[in-house]
């Protein structure tokens, strides 16, 4: 158990599915050097296959009794996609008329694949909701768990989950015990990689690349320990933020408020049936457990409530008026942590979101 | 009948030579450099090829399905092991039945290269007892030399060159140029995957770094298997070999998803240098079975409940409270064996069972040590210690 954590809470109701977050993160970190498969961040199109490939039923995790459960490595070409490249050069170089415009695989999967495609049968019943995904910084992360050489840790400060890449040597025990199946290999390397929740950025009073990039400001990112974090009302007061998959007992700290509007359905006339909703239940069940149900009535009494009284402080979270609001990081904090170890603290980049639970009245240092 | 009686001699004679501790290799001196031998080199017709028996390791269950079930009812591997020396340096070549070659390849998670690993007791004061297999133990240090089968990939090797950690498309060069671009990439590809590590028990296992272990090792496969070869020198600042050198051998197969626990590994052989004088108890205690008698240690185990805990053969079920016994003969020394029986927390090997129940954990961390939840079995009589040991060393896989 870390001092404190670090968590991230994404509103379901405003994602769009443009894929920002993704590309940030991707430009940022896994572009290159054996990463280029990997997406830390992905958006997937839920009820989906996803990225990769059924990566809800390759196992990992803990069962009821706290016992790691055994998974399945995913393959990188069937289940990921490998990233192909186009033949540029003899589109440039080639003279003869037939050269076209193609990749140099045929692609088979990849993280986007079933984009939009959803369930149900359209036009009547047809649905579908983005999921945007990372690491989730479990509390009690399966990876960390299933690794033999003790190469994965839980940062003390603030509970990022991070993996050593001195001690790793690339046993994927890791991949086989996480259920959200985001730890990835890099095979260059022959080491595993995941999301670092972009720890250095947070350090330095900045917010994840994804959560900053993001143009549905989706993402809130806080303490769970800061009372004035937008994050701790959500998850904590308000109770509409749940994690996903907490079935799995890894006690994920990325937490999302799950989606409440859907269209009415048409029935056989064409005509809409009043009182109906297309998003059946059973799927948010599927991946926020029975919770969901009280974080939607929650949700739906806030908004009645704000219709009628004008009045709603969690609608004026989930409308996030100012973007620098959604993040309240600890500056302060880390100062002291680096001062602790005897580290040179860095200036904060942007002092927007330096404010924290330990942030004293008169500016950072 | 002379026919059936010769089949059921030789049948007797394989069931005594599984059981039989390892052979000691002989290193031959030679007068030829062996700083660059490989595997072709002709040196290699002097040297003299032992057999010596690689049993699989699978004493805690791993977390992956798949690996899991690729490795059930493994058999033992018979490796071929011969040494040479310099003077300088001792080269030692181990070939492998593995019919299939399997490379690490560069863009792949579900595949797993074959490898091949060569161990040495590092400096201690006294030569008994040996390290724990694998990891070393604390007070005594193993080096470990890991060559892995990778394919040619290019990988930032901290020489500063970041101009071609650029994906192709991104140079922003075309036909000629793009092609001398591919080759600059191609020079600088990393293919040899050999690392030495240093360890000195569970999680200690560090990779040394520093090229202060001047060491070379490769492999080449043929039809029939692979065949690897390391040269290091017999002295430097972990390891000092004269007289006789304990090494033990681990071999990993890519198409059993082989990696970390999954492999096959031998116990310590003896590897006499020619024209030195041998350590005879070292011998002695490497290539003799355990003094005592196996089938009363048999009923000396199951009186004092080792299997309550420890699985013994493959046909018991799985108890995942301690570690699997059933290969423990092939790969551990008698004195390993006895240590674990009278001082169970000597070496312990860390990770709790990923199938045990967490209310029964086979140890405890008190003041950063591990602690077995073993009962000491000290108040044993001697023979009682021997036939158990005895009985421990028979148990392993045949050989395939």
């Amino acid at each position: 158990m870390s001092k404190r954590q670090l968590a991230m809470v994404m509103d379901l109701n405003k994602c769009i599915g443009c894929q920002t977050c993704t590309v940030a993160c991707k430009t940022q970190w896994t572009n290159r050097n054996g990463r280029e498969y990997m997406y830390w961040n992905n958006v997937e199109t839920y009820p989906g296959t996803g990225y990769p490939k059924n990566w809800m039923e390759l196992g990992g995790g803990f069962d009821a009794a706290g016992d790691l459960q055994p998974g399945v490595i995913p393959n990188l070409e069937a289940d990921y996609g490998v990233p192909w490249d186009y033949n540029y050069e003899s589109l440039v170089t080639s003279s003869a008329d037939h050269s076209h415009f193609q990749p140099h695989v045929s692609p088979t999967w990849g993280p986007n694949w079933d984009e939009d495609q959803g369930a149900g049968a359209f036009p009547q019943d047809n649905y579908f909701f983005y999921l945007p995904r990372i690491c989730n910084h479990c509390t009690n992360p399966g990876c960390l768990s299933a690794c033999p050489r003790d190469a994965i840790f839980k940062r003390e400060e603030d509970g990022v989950v991070l993996v050593d890449l001195d001690r790793c040597q690339g046993y994927r025990y890791c991949i086989a015990g996480c259920p959200y199946k985001k730890i990835y290999f890099n095979p260059k390397i022959s080491k595993s990689e995941k999301c670092i929740l972009c720890f250095p950025r947070i350090e330095q009073g900045l917010p994840p690349a994804c959560a900053q990039q993001c143009v549905g400001r989706i993402r809130f990112v806080g303490f769970l320990d800061d009372e004035e974090s937008q994050v701790y009302k959500l998850v904590n007061k308000y109770k509409v933020a749940i994690g996903l998959r907490s079935d799995y007992g890894t006690q994920p700290n990325v937490y999302y408020v799950p989606p409440t509007e859907s269209p009415a359905k048409f029935d056989a006339e064409g005509k809409i049936i009043e009182g109906s909703t297309r998003l059946p239940i059973e799927e948010l069940e599927k991946l926020f457990g029975p919770a969901v149900h009280d974080s939607i009535k929650t949700l739906k009494a806030e908004m009645k409530k704000r219709k009628e009284t004008g009045v709603s402080e969690l609608m004026d979270i989930l409308i996030a008026y100012q973007h620098a609001d959604m993040f309240r990081l600890d500056n302060h904090y880390y100062q002291e942590v680096a001062k602790e170890h005897k580290r040179t603290p860095l200036a904060p980049v942007d002092t927007r979101y330096i404010a924290g639970k330990f942030t004293k009245a008169g500016g950072h240092h | 009948m002379n026919k059936l009686l010769t089949s059921i001699l030789s049948l007797g004679f394989a069931a005594s030579a599984a059981l039989a501790a390892n052979p000691a290799i002989s290193a031959v001196k030679v007068t030829d450099d062996l700083t660059n031998v490989d595997g072709n080199s002709a040196v290699w017709a002097k040297a003299k090829y032992t057999t010596v028996n690689l049993y699989p390791q699978m004493a805690i269950e791993m977390n992956d399905k798949n690996a899991n079930e690729a490795n059930e009812n493994n058999k033992a591997k018979a490796a071929s092991v011969a040494a040479l020396y310099d003077g300088k340096n001792i080269a030692l070549s181990v070939k492998w039945l593995d019919k299939t070659k399997d490379v690490q390849a560069g863009y792949a998670t579900t595949t797993y290269g074959d490898g091949f690993a060569i161990q040495f007791a590092g400096i201690t004061k006294g030569a008994q007892p040996l390290p724990y297999i694998g990891m070393g133990s604390t007070g005594r240090p193993v080096v470990v030399h890991l060559q892995k089968a990778n394919e040619k990939v290019y990988e930032p090797n901290g020489n500063g060159d970041v101009s071609t950690q650029l994906n192709r498309q991104q140079t922003g060069v075309f036909g000629k140029e793009l092609a001398e671009y591919d080759a600059k990439v191609a020079s600088l590809a990393n293919k040899d995957y050999e690392r030495v590590f240093v360890g000195e028990g569970f999680r200690s296992l560090t990779e040394i770094k520093d090229k202060s272990v001047k060491s070379n090792s490769s492999m080449s496969h043929d039809t029939k298997g692979w065949s690897g070869t390391l040269v290091r020198p017999l002295k430097d600042d972990y390891v000092n070999m004269s007289g006789t050198v304990p090494v033990a051998i681990a071999v990993w197969d890519g198409s059993k998803m082989g990696r970390n626990g999954v492999k096959n590994l031998s116990s310590w052989v003896a590897v006499n240098l020619e024209g030195q004088k041998p350590n005879a108890a070292l011998v002695a205690d490497l290539t003799t079975d355990a003094k005592g008698d196996a089938a009363n240690g048999k009923v000396a185990l199951e009186t004092n409940g080792c299997n309550g805990c420890h699985q013994m053969s493959a046909a018991d079920p799985k108890s995942f409270m301690a570690p699997s016994l059933k290969d423990v003969g092939g790969y551990s020394t008698a004195s390993y064996l006895r240590e674990s029986i009278l001082k169970p927390s000597a070496v312990v090997v860390p990770g709790y069972n990923r199938n045990a129940h967490a209310n029964t954990p086979w140890y405890n961390i008190e003041k950063g040590k591990r602690i077995s939840t073993m009962t000491d079995f000290s108040h044993l009589d001697k023979k009682s210690v021997d036939d158990i040991v005895a009985y421990l060393q028979t148990l392993k896989a045949e050989v395939e």
